[in-house]
């Protein structure tokens, strides 16, 4: 209710504007393939006002009647500047010509760099596809999520650790869209990859701070990516040879300029890691992106797009496991009216896990399963006034786990673990607001509610479901009273918050600017895992009668500034979050196949602060960044009571991918133009870990005797990385493109820990230390090819 | 199951193993209890053992053995068991027989500090035969099933222990496999045909079951990688009564052993 008044009250003081004035409104593009271009700056110097172009490349601004200047501008792209008459509301489009067209010749100064600093839109990471397909990287293998890792605030549990851990928050904290789809698992081969095939991709960004109010459901980051629409107006391929995989793309109009397909695959080779040719061992990957594009007509586009990835790996007959997503979403963009963009997803998303141990006798089956709509709306109220608002809905389906003999004389008895349901909903409002010409806000406010479904033999304790044993000093299972059982149309639980979003800019000029940003965010899914990074096969658990929401509150400040001639960007930002509602496990908590999960878990807290740098060289031949995060990640259980210890003594203690210092260095340079030179410095602190403090024999096995959780750390983690691409010169007859990509993963060879295991050596019976390192120096080519 | 995972994640890789050089810190020593009371229809021997130890710097070589101590296991029927030292940490008793629903409590005083532990007697099924195949991620791993019938009335937890070499562990519980003919899973790469090898199912508690489990991921080749679990303080059955903080490692069970003897082929 407060939010319709609220609503009310804005569209309200939005009449007041008197002054006579139409709407410019259109559809930008890239002139080549016709691809929608998202984040292009429109700008009226004149009148000290603009825009920029949403997701789907429309834009819509209010102006005064009369005669002005427009300038329509994009990062690589030549920029256009004309005059338009303003007499009634019009309609225009642009197409702009990449900028590598323009033969040495810099027509426009770029002005993408101007606008942003007085947008309040802060603590957002954007990597140009250009830029990561450039940057050197392990075989080879283009990364888009390795490649945000170079980024401040941004790391990961380690070099085989999936998924990503964005201001000391966990990885699976994070709202990883795709086409507005939820992905699930984000990586292949456990982490070695990420499953975006960046051919596929248009634009990416990754939302640290700040996070707008149309996000929501995961408390740590949102990285959003959307694919390429396809080319409309010719066919045309790209691919690239690797020494892990191989890809091809190929896109092209249905009907020329209105309608088109892009469909892409990548794969590994199956028997390259193995080296055993003579068995049947295997372990590959591949993914399918798809996206069929229909612009309907100036008012009307609808977007079909698929993605389609798994990872098999086969141990002879005994050992098989596939895993993947699957994601299919239909969206439908409308121009209600000249100043409202509407946009209306209908999301099908699968994760599917599947196992089969011949060793145990069982196959099984585990995933989620999602149906989501939104529906989103962009209102161009007036100059100094932009409305978004939308609704979101999802339904849930989790299935922890389906076993089943796989053979007669398994002795395995089929069986079903509990399956969870839940609806996720949220509506939000968010406006952009021109307080003056030197102050912007963004503020929004998300109202989102969860209602946790009935599900079948829901256990009831006497008290809690933890019990701690004061006797034997440890927490143990609760043996439950009684079962529930409670039809899935049912509300078991019902969950709702309000979600605030705030953030302001103050532009000093137009070089130089401090933001605040203050987020709340609310997330009910938790993955359940007591391992240092998520594996495929950890289960997601909704919040419910045992298990609250996740609540995480987040304030940044920083400072930006452009300078010589906006050739360097510096950006400083420091952020403070507190999360309530972690889930933490007992000790020796059993979590596979576990249908009983809060017999296992407490509820604690966890915090995160620290300070980022990026300092950034925009232009020229030598190009390039700088980027330093100091920060702590730290998490805290305390006792339910003051007679019970919590998690380790109910003391702080560093979570599992706390880095405290993490530097990058980030070079390019354009030796002519057939060679290009890159490379890249990472230094990090030591990943914690928990040393042995003594040993001890029990059943002949050796015991080590831990002390206080991640006390310890690994040793610095450093590495340096060079690559140069060569691209022949263009052959005139042919459209026939190609580029050479050489890359040096570790140059020095730094052995760096994974991670210190302590084992008792199996012959000489004595017990040592074992450095784990994953990568030695690892060389690369890959070739890349056009047409 | 996560080993299998790193396994293979190291497997597929690049990745290189180095015995470094750690400076640890010492915690303080602490008692170790190894009072697993085994009986075994079959056999003559009634000698039973408990074994306390304490804990040592994790690279020392030598565990410390326990001398003087006083152990003994007593009934609420007023039944008492004096355990006698034969040296190395070993305490002797062969008197001791095992009865079902009976609370056996064991005593330890150690240093003037008093250990208490009870336990009842877990009874187990017999193992039926042995099916033998040759497997694993080389293909030249011999697998055994150890197969054996499950009771159906109750909740069954099993240790299994496969002794060539060296001597391998398994535990399982039959919660997916109640009331089944069901097997138990061992692979030994180092196994040749002739080898005379033992196969030993132990029935165990629910309590000692999830202790074995936290304890095994706790050591060996399961600790550290990018799968591993959080290290804890595993803790067994045993209370210091005297100076709880002051709380011993280890467990007291009394638990029926059946044995198969097997030819590799």
């Amino acid at each position: 209710m407060k939010k319709i008044i609220l609503f009310c009250i804005l569209l309200s003081f939005v009449k007041l504007e008197a002054q006579e004035s139409f709407v410019i409104n259109g559809i930008i593009k890239d002139a080549q393939n016709n691809e929608t271009l998202l984040g292009v700056n429109i700008i009226f110097p004149e009148l000290q006002t603009g825009t920029v172009t949403n997701e789907y490349g429309f834009y819509s601004v209010k102006v005064p009647a009369g005669s002005h200047r427009m300038e329509v501008s994009y990062l690589g792209y030549e920029s256009i500047s004309q005059n338009v008459e303003v007499q009634k509301n019009l309609n225009l489009d642009f197409q702009l010509n990449p900028a590598a067209q323009a033969l040495e010749e810099v027509v426009v100064v770029d002005d993408s760099e101007r606008l942003n600093i007085r947008q309040p839109e802060m603590s957002v990471n954007k990597l140009e596809i250009s830029t990561i397909q450039k940057l050197p990287v392990v075989f080879g293998e283009v990364d888009v999520i390795k490649s945000l890792l170079l980024l401040p605030g941004v790391s990961n549990a380690g070099e085989a650790s999936s998924g990503f851990n964005v201001r000391g928050g966990a990885a699976d904290q994070n709202l990883i869209l795709l086409d507005e789809a939820t992905i699930y698992n984000a990586s292949h081969l456990f982490g070695l990859f990420s499953v975006f095939n960046p051919d596929a991709i248009k634009n990416l960004k990754l939302y640290k701070g700040g996070i707008p109010a149309n996000y929501g459901g995961r408390v740590s980051s949102v990285l959003d990516i959307y694919q390429k629409d396809g080319n409309s107006r010719e066919f045309e391929a790209n691919g690239g040879i690797g020494l892990i995989s191989s890809r091809l793309l190929a896109q092209g109009p249905i009907s020329k300029g209105k309608s088109s397909f892009l469909i892409g695959g990548r794969s590994s080779y199956a028997h390259l890691f193995l080296k055993l040719t003579d068995n049947e061992n295997s372990a590959y990957f591949y993914d399918l992106n798809t996206k069929l594009t229909f612009r309907l007509d100036s008012r009307n586009t609808l977007l079909f797009s698929g993605y389609f990835g798994r990872d098999v790996f086969r141990i002879t007959e005994s050992f098989n496991n596939v895993y993947g997503n699957s994601v299919f979403n239909l969206r439908w963009n409308n121009v209600l009216k000249e100043n409202i963009f509407s946009n209306m997803s209908v999301i099908y998303s699968d994760y599917y896990y599947g196992l089969t141990l011949d060793f145990v006798g069982f196959n099984w089956n585990s995933g989620i399963k999602n149906v989501n709509f939104k529906y989103d709306l962009d209102h161009y109220l007036n100059r100094k006034l932009n409305l978004d608002y939308g609704l979101h809905t999802t339904w849930h389906e989790f299935n922890p786990g389906e076993i089943e003999p796989n053979s007669d004389s398994s002795g395995i008895i089929p069986g079903q673990l509990i399956k969870k349901f839940a609806l996720e909903s949220a509506i939000y409002v968010s406006l952009e607001h021109s307080l003056s010409d030197k102050l912007y806000a963004e503020y929004g406010i998300r109202y989102s509610s969860f209602l946790r479904m009935g599900q079948e033999e829901l256990n009831l304790y006497s008290e809690e479901p933890v019990i701690y044993n004061q006797r034997f000093g440890i927490y143990e299972k609760a043996d439950p009273v009684a079962v529930k059982n409670l039809d899935k149309s049912q509300i078991e639980r019902s969950f709702g918050n309000l979600e605030p979003r705030f953030a302001l800019a103050y532009a000093f000029n137009d070089d130089q600017s401090v933001k605040l940003s203050y987020n709340r965010m609310t997330q009910y899914l938790h993955l359940i895992t007591n391992t240092s990074s998520p594996t495929p096969l950890d289960v997601w658990a909704p919040s419910g009668t045992y298990i609250e929401p996740q609540k995480l509150d987040q304030v940044a400040i920083g400072y930006y500034r452009s300078f010589l001639d906006q050739d360097f960007s510096i950006e400083v930002e420091g952020y403070f979050k507190t999360l309530s509602n972690r889930l933490d496990y007992i000790d020796g908590a059993n979590l596979i196949a576990n249908d009983a999960i809060e017999q296992v878990i407490l509820t604690g807290e966890a915090r995160a602060y620290g300070a980022e740098l990026l300092l950034k060289k925009n232009k020229g031949r030598f190009t390039g960044w700088f980027a330093y995060t100091l920060s702590r990640s730290e998490q805290r259980t305390p006792g339910r009571t003051s007679q019970e210890p919590g998690i380790n003594n109910s003391q702080w203690y560093a979570t599992a991918y706390d880095k405290p210092h993490d530097l990058s260095f980030t070079a390019s340079y354009e030796l002519n133009k057939k060679w290009d030179l890159n490379a890249n410095f990472v230094f990090q602190t030591g990943l914690p870990t928990t040393y042995p403090g003594g040993q001890y024999r029990f059943e002949n096995m050796i015991i080590p005797v831990y002390s206080a959780r991640n006390s310890n750390r690994l040793p610095d983690y450093h590495r340096l990385d060079i690559s140069a691409t060569y691209t022949p010169s263009k052959n005139r007859k042919s459209n026939y493109r190609s580029s050479w990509n050489f890359g040096i993963y570790n140059v020095y060879a730094r052995k760096n820990a994974v991670s210190l295991s302590f084992r008792q050596n199996q012959e000489t019976s004595r017990n040592e230390a074992v450095r784990l390192s994953l990568f030695g120096i690892v060389p690369s080519v890959t070739y890349n090819f056009k047409f | 199951m996560r080993k299998i995972l790193y396994a293979l994640v190291i497997l597929t890789l690049f990745s290189c193993e180095e015995v470094v050089d750690v400076e640890l810190e010492t915690s303080a020593p602490r008692l170790v209890v190894e009072a697993s009371l085994l009986f075994n229809a079959d056999t003559e021997s009634d000698l039973q053992i408990i074994k306390l130890s304490t804990t040592a710097p994790y690279f020392e070589e030598e565990i410390p053995a326990v001398s003087g101590a006083m152990v003994k296991v007593t009934t609420g029927s007023g039944e008492e068991y004096i355990f006698k030292e034969t040296g190395g940490g070993i305490y002797e008793n062969s008197e001791i027989v095992a009865k079902p629903d009976v609370n056996y409590q064991l005593e330890i005083v150690y240093e003037n500090e008093l250990y208490t532990a009870t336990a009842q007697f877990t009874s187990t099924p017999k193992l039926q035969f042995v099916e033998q195949d040759l497997g694993g991620f080389s293909g030249d791993e011999y697998e055994f099933k150890i197969f054996y019938e499950d009771p159906e009335e109750t909740e069954n937890f099993y240790l299994f222990r496969y002794l060539n070499d060296q001597v391998y562990l398994q535990i399982y519980t039959d919660e997916f496999t109640n009331g089944n003919q069901t097997f138990a899973f061992f692979n030994d790469e180092d196994a040749s045909p002739g080898d005379l090898v033992q196969f030993e199912i132990q029935g165990i508690s629910e309590g000692f079951y999830e202790y074995l489990f936290i304890l095994r991921s706790q050591s060996g080749d399961n600790n550290g990688g990018p799968f591993q679990t959080q290290p804890s303080i595993v803790r067994g059955n045993i209370v210091n009564q005297t100076n709880p903080d002051n709380f011993p490692f280890g467990y007291f069970r009394l638990s029926e052993v059946n044995i198969l003897n097997y030819e590799v082929e």
